[in-house]
């Protein structure tokens, strides 16, 4: 059994929302997969980090005030992650930490923290939080899906020339005016989708997973997985969506939302 | 005048009101007379700010404010407060309005109110209260407040200048980080005792209030507070607290704070740190001693709907209420569970949040929570319910590793449902973990058909 390698960065800086879930989920499904999983926790006191030497990195929301300590930490490595993108590996980033792979991020006040730039994008902090479930469709890995999560907006993305990840059925996405949600760059998933999304949607955790081990040349066992109880949660959630009151009109249109 | 205009009004209000309920009416009056003087509660006379003390933070006020006033009244001193639990400005103004002579004169020794964290600054720019009591900042609410930070920096305005006497929270690291903002800085805390737990490695902590580096938790006290320190910038617990709980004994129901021996109105550890807030404030801000205020801890009894026992056909069900989006009442309520020696069922039911449009499905909190002491006890059947939620909740134990044979799952908050499923069980011994709304209903139910 070969061991595929997930690099979690900074869990305990970048510590919001649960995101725990979607390393169990990575794991687990590794795991049905027939490999062994191994997690490694990235923070300031990590030596000789080499993005490479992973599978698939994570990284969960955090606090927008501690972004300037990751970014500075994480600087020297740019180039790394920006190869690691582009070689085809799943980065996968979550909630407000999409804003510290982009350029730049504006804060309410109007100062300004430097993002990485691994991707074009940039967000505005905004003065409300918005929280709500989304919802939407995407194509990963070859594979057209349906994601239900949750997000709980603290700033707006402009995309800037990347490609969204999700087309919203219903939801605030990137920027509650337009169907847009995240930013997919190769098998690179940048999303505001809580959840755990990798709990709640196992379809998309099994492409993930797959991408990884295509990457690494490996034949993988095929992962039976009975994913009834989870179909049941999309399902419920669904019927909240369609009938719940709202006041987002982006995706007025579709049979998402009202 | 518009200050006259506006307390008559709502003494107009409060009098209708309490025709009808005498319960109800905390915030309609305030509301509608600062509607005519926005600044009314600025307008109040005879309020000396050092006799004024907010209590805020995320879990823990209203305890903890019920205690205070319980050792203050019960000392012999007068109090004005929102022990109703409207904690925003209307809420401390329908207060003042009811304590108020016609002349908008306030008689009392004391003005103790707990105010909600996002409001602090709001309120305390029209009463510049000179105590303010921090009890934990922690993940709550994330809908209306994103993330703790969020909150911190709203609580950061609030004290900016340093004219202000603060009372702080020594295990909970956002809390202790207010410690260079007073003029004056009194510290409450607990040892380490006999119920306190660690999590596994793949949980995670929190960032540094000061420096976003990881805070290090020796032990938890209750989930998110305990003995910390930064691995950075040395942010920590002080060795001990200005006012320290210690020999807490859960089974004979007493702890001591300063030698002295206090008894344990209610048994469950994250009580400990209201007790030892309550006492520091009591000493610090009414001069009451140690000793007499450990007398008023034989009569304390807290506000209901926080831990309830139901007793329905033979039964008995222990209602434990968790705030939704807040993992560390969810914690409390598993741990409490966990060490519970007893065959028990677990029924849970975390539910959609529907404290503002729109309403929305999430239970990310339950991820941050760690089940493993208790899927690890003696459960017979897990039972998750809820419109919408139930399913993830399910998956939560799965997670967990529990067999999915032993959970059943209901997409209802039906408590016929409820009720059903619990009688099936063969353990008499139920845990009931939900919000307060549907145990109200549960509660309801037990008087029309419990005795059928």
């Amino acid at each position: 059994m070969s061991t595929l390698k997930i690099g979690w960065l900074f869990p305990d800086t970048l510590f919001l929302h649960g995101e725990r879930g979607n390393l169990l989920a990575l794991k687990r499904f590794a795991g049905m997969a027939g490999f062994e999983a191994e997690v490694d926790k990235i923070d300031f006191h990590t030596e000789n980090f080499v993005p490479d030497d992973y599978d698939i990195l994570f990284c969960a929301p955090g606090e927008i005030s501690s972004f300037t300590i990751v970014h500075d930490w994480l600087k020297p490595h740019t180039d790394e992650l920006k190869k690691f993108v582009e070689s085809g590996k799943p980065l996968i980033v979550t909630g407000t930490s999409v804003a510290l792979f982009g350029k730049q991020i504006v804060r309410t006040d109007g100062s300004q923290i430097d993002g990485l730039g691994v991707i074009r994008i940039i967000s505005t902090e905004n003065e409300e939080v918005y929280g709500d479930d989304n919802y939407f469709k995407c194509s990963y890995n070859g594979q057209e899906m349906e994601i239900i999560g949750n997000q709980i907006q603290m700033n707006d993305i402009d995309l800037n020339g990347e490609q969204p990840f999700g087309r919203l059925l219903y939801g605030y996405g990137n920027t509650g005016k337009d169907r847009n949600e995240g930013v997919i760059k190769n098998n690179s998933i940048f999303t505001n989708t809580l959840g755990p999304m990798l709990v709640c949607d196992p379809w998309l955790t099994v492409e993930i997973i797959k991408v990884a081990a295509d990457h690494r040349g490996d034949e993988i066992r095929n992962i039976e997985y009975d994913m009834e109880l989870e179909k049941k949660s999309f399902d419920t959630k669904k019927g909240l969506i369609k009938t719940k009151e709202s006041s987002l009109v982006n995706c007025r249109d579709t049979n998402g939302g009202n | 005048m518009k200050f006259y205009l506006a307390l008559w009004f709502a003494k107009l209000i409060n009098f209708m009101i309490s025709i009808v309920d005498k319960s109800r009416g905390t915030n309609l009056a305030g509301e509608k007379a600062m509607k005519i003087d926005p600044q009314m509660v600025s307008h109040f006379k005879g309020i000396d700010p050092e006799k004024v003390l907010f209590i805020t933070g995320t879990n823990g006020k209203s305890t903890t404010n019920n205690l205070i006033n319980h050792i203050f009244k019960s000392n012999g001193k007068t109090v004005v407060s929102n022990l109703e639990g409207a904690n925003l400005i209307f809420g401390v103004c329908t207060a003042l309005i009811k304590a108020s002579s016609l002349g908008g004169r306030v008689k009392a020794d004391f003005f103790i109110f707990e105010t909600d964290e996002r409001y602090v600054p709001v309120i305390r720019k029209q009463l510049p209260a000179a105590n303010l009591l921090i009890t934990n900042l922690q993940k709550d609410q994330v809908q209306r407040n994103g993330d703790p930070d969020y909150i911190y920096r709203k609580l950061k305005e609030a004290v900016s200048g340093g004219d202000i006497r603060l009372f702080l929270n020594n295990d909970e690291p956002r809390a202790k980080s207010f410690e260079d903002d007073g003029r004056e800085v009194v510290t409450y805390g607990a040892e380490k005792h006999s119920e306190a737990f660690n999590k596994g490695d793949s949980y995670v902590t929190m960032a540094c209030p000061k420096c976003h580096h990881k805070i290090v938790f020796d032990y938890y006290n209750t989930d998110g507070i305990g003995r910390f320190h930064c691995e950075n910038c040395g942010h920590s617990s002080n060795d001990a607290a200005d006012y320290s709980v210690t020999d807490a004994d859960f089974i004979n129901r007493k702890f001591k704070i300063g030698g002295v021996e206090f008894h344990m109105p209610y048994d469950t550890p994250y009580m400990i740190y209201n007790y030892a807030a309550a006492a520091a404030i009591a000493k610090e801000l009414g001069g009451i001693s140690l000793e007499d205020a450990a007398k008023s801890f034989t009569s304390f009894k807290n506000v209901g709907g926080r831990f309830e026992i139901l007793n329905f056909k033979g039964k008995t069900i222990k209602y434990m209420r968790i705030k939704q989006e807040n993992p560390e009442t969810l914690q409390t309520s598993i741990n409490v569970m966990a060490n519970d020696p007893e065959r028990k069922m677990v029924a849970l039911g975390l539910c959609p949040l529907v404290d503002m449009i729109p309403h929305y499905a999430n239970s990310f909190y339950a991820y941050d929570c760690d089940f493993s002491k208790l899927v690890n006890s003696d459960v017979e059947k897990y039972f998750c319910f809820s419109d919408h939620v139930c399913y993830d909740t399910a998956n939560r134990f799965i997670y967990e590793g529990v067999d999915p044979a032993m959970i059943s799952v209901a997409d209802t908050e039906d408590v016929n449902v409820i009720f059903r499923e619990i009688m099936e069980a063969e353990t008499d011994n139920v845990y009931l973990i939900t919000w307060l709304h549907t145990y109200e209903h549960m509660e309801k139910y037990i008087k029309e058909e419990g005795n059928k």
